[in-house]
């Protein structure tokens, strides 16, 4: 990697680091202040994260597309909207570690709205949560804003489903012609991880190579047979041509 | 409390995977290490920042905001201020119910306390990493009214 593509990497890191050493600089006090709160996240990071990610692999290998399809999918209706509020209030963690649960559970068939709802419910209806916010501000404002909430988030959840597509989330939209449209379909049945198990840098990558013919359609260790099955499906027209 | 039960439920899932498809499960725990390789620099950084402008902006700054004459700019200002920060819910709910006893109006308070949760400017280059920037924008846009709402809603009961 050169030197630009380093400092581009990690320009936010970089940015950071600068307004620490300038609020160093101007008030010590502040500083430190602001170590110790990033050190707290830092320990609710470490204490959830590798728990969200090893659920989130395991989601991706093991549950079959069907199942997360038939519960939150599209056609899931009432049950789906139920099990999504369920799931998100009774999961830990701020809403960070809410995305890549969401994630997999999206590209294994939920839909968009199902998934707005649990990332919002992760987020806002959380029962430890509520006991603390009932201690604090009053049992009344608690359950009264908990009673708005459940409606809120299933709105939010509607009105994004109707606004964004699953092709959204999947590929970039201003991508028109036909090849690209192709690379478009390839990346979307990929899953997505960007592991490099492929030798490319990230899935777009190796679906690109794939259209270009300068790949075998077999390289990603990840999706295994079934994606390699569908990729075949993908190029079927082309090959025809 | 609610930790323990998910570490406790990942232990088990794991296990339970394990027993039953070694090479399956070893597969999981690569896309694991990926994201979490892809991800944690990230959040740790955006949580580094965040913390830092609340040690730049000291507490009687929000309450002045939230105690504002003008009940509908504070609610506004709530709904902003909700936005821009993530503050774990440890430290917002005491800070929200001092807020309230000296003086905050209650829907401010609302407005805060759920764009706190729910929109997160700060969080959204991590959204847009895992879905992309029309998700994010219309989900943190949309949640931005829903918060209105359910403020302006609980001040006609409460």
């Amino acid at each position: 990697m050169s030197y630009v593509e380093k400092i581009k990497k990690y320009k936010l890191q970089i940015i950071t680091a600068v307004l620490y050493l300038i609020t160093v600089v101007y008030k010590q006090e502040m500083a430190l202040y602001a170590a110790q709160i990033t050190f707290g996240y830092l320990k609710e990071m470490i204490q959830i994260l590798p728990a969200v990610f090893i659920i989130s692999g395991l989601i991706t290998i093991w549950v079959p597309k069907e199942v997360v399809m038939k519960n939150f999918g599209k056609e899931s209706g009432f049950k789906g909207k139920t099990f999504s509020i369920l799931m998100g209030s009774v999961s830990a963690g701020p809403i960070y570690a809410a995305f890549p649960v969401a994630f997999s559970l999206l590209s294994k068939g939920a839909s968009i709205s199902n998934v707005v709802v649990i990332i919002s419910a992760w987020a806002v209806v959380k029962i430890p949560m509520l006991l603390v916010e009932a201690k604090f501000l009053s049992l009344n404002f608690m359950m009264v804003r908990a009673l708005f909430t459940i409606p809120a988030i299933l709105l939010v959840g509607y009105i994004t489903g109707r606004l964004v597509k699953e092709e959204d989330v999947m590929a970039n939209k201003d991508e028109s012609d036909f090849r690209k449209n192709i690379i478009i379909q390839i990346e979307s049945v990929l899953p997505h991880y960007d592991c490099g198990g492929c030798g490319y840098k990230n899935c777009r990558r190796y679906a690109e190579d794939i259209v270009a013919g300068k790949s075998d359609i077999d390289q990603c260790s990840v999706g295994g047979e079934e994606v390699q099955e569908r990729i075949q499906e993908i190029l079927r027209p082309i090959s025809l041509e | 409390m609610d930790t323990i039960v998910l570490i406790a439920i990942t232990i088990l899932a794991f296990t339970i995977a394990f027993v039953k498809d070694k090479s399956k499960t070893k597969k999981s725990m690569e896309v694991a290490k990926k994201m979490f390789q892809n991800t944690f620099l990230e959040v740790l950084t955006i949580m580094a920042l965040v913390a830092l402008f609340l040690s730049w902006i000291p507490a009687s700054v929000i309450k002045n905001m939230l105690g504002n004459a003008n009940e509908m700019l504070s609610i506004v200002l709530g709904v902003a201020i909700g936005t821009i920060t993530i503050i774990p819910a440890f430290v917002a709910f005491p800070l929200a119910g001092s807020l309230l006893e000296s003086g905050a109006h209650l829907r401010a308070i609302a407005a805060f306390i759920t764009t706190l949760t729910m929109v997160g400017f700060a969080t959204m280059p991590i959204e847009i990493k895992y879905f992309g920037r029309k998700f994010t924008f219309v989900r943190n846009g949309i949640s931005i009214l829903a918060a209105l709402l359910i403020a302006l809603g609980m001040g006609l009961i409460l």
